[in-house]
């Protein structure tokens, strides 16, 4: 059961992230309605509003370079909680920007996980 | 009380009671109680605490400067995310560290720890 959970972590991270270094608008398929993201402090809900504020973010390009991941198995049936630590590369910038963001996957009826909660912030140095 | 208002008052609760009465955080977990600390993963109140407290050293300040909190879903629970630093006597520079925690309700009314995930930010 363990080891499933960071199988599933791993394959969530590498998916999300590749999403969003390559196709920032295809990360709706992982958010719903009830989806909260926390960005910076602001508090955002919801599939459409989620997707309006990264598709807004102040750059076109970024590569996401993952540090570690952390899962474990949440009380909602079948939920995972996520902690990713790693470097946000924008281009044109000299310093990667360091961060760390969390995520409570839930199962979808077609075997799937989306994220129903979402928190990132910067490591500020 | 509101939700920031709760995740605020265990944050200061959590992070004084680490501070001055580490083995006090019993009372925080409960048996199915998870901490995965810098990628070991511990589970169970007693085990939870026996790692605390057997981190290599003795007196330690946590300086909190972020907290995020947002309900995880229907049963009332709640995430909590942390950034701050972690001053430990004797060491000049202090370390940045990130944490979350899942906070399920208590039928008395107080929450404990499900999930416990803590990472240091290396710069």
């Amino acid at each position: 059961m363990e080891e499933q959970v960071e199988m599933v972590g791993r394959a969530f991270v590498d998916h999300y992230y590749h999403l969003f270094d390559n196709d920032r608008a295809a990360l709706s398929s992982l958010y719903q309605p009830t989806s909260i993201l926390t960005f910076e402090g602001q508090k955002i809900v919801g599939v459409d509003d989620i997707s309006s504020k990264l598709h807004q973010l102040p750059f076109d390009q970024s590569k996401h370079l993952i540090s570690t991941i952390d899962s474990q198995p949440s009380s909602s049936s079948g939920g995972i909680m996520v902690f990713v630590s790693g470097s946000l590369q924008l281009p044109g910038e000299e310093h990667q920007l360091r961060f760390s963001q969390m995520f409570h996957l839930i199962p979808t009826p077609q075997g799937s996980f989306f994220v129903q909660n979402d928190i990132f912030r910067f490591n500020y140095g | 009380m509101n939700p920031d208002e709760v995740s605020k008052a265990f944050v200061e609760h959590y992070y004084s009671t680490f501070d001055s009465n580490r083995s006090a955080l019993s009372n925080l977990y409960q048996e199915g109680s998870m901490l995965t600390f810098e990628g070991q993963k511990i589970q169970g109140s007693p085990n939870i605490v026996a790692k605390l407290t057997s981190l290599p050293f003795q007196q330690c300040k946590h300086h909190i400067t972020t907290v995020d909190c947002q309900p995880s879903g229907p049963a009332g629970g709640m995430l909590v995310f942390v950034s701050g630093n972690l001053q430990i006597s004797g060491e000049q520079h202090a370390l940045k560290f990130s944490q979350m925690f899942h906070l399920i309700p208590t039928p008395q009314g107080s929450f404990y720890v499900l999930n416990d995930i803590f990472r240091l930010n290396y710069a």
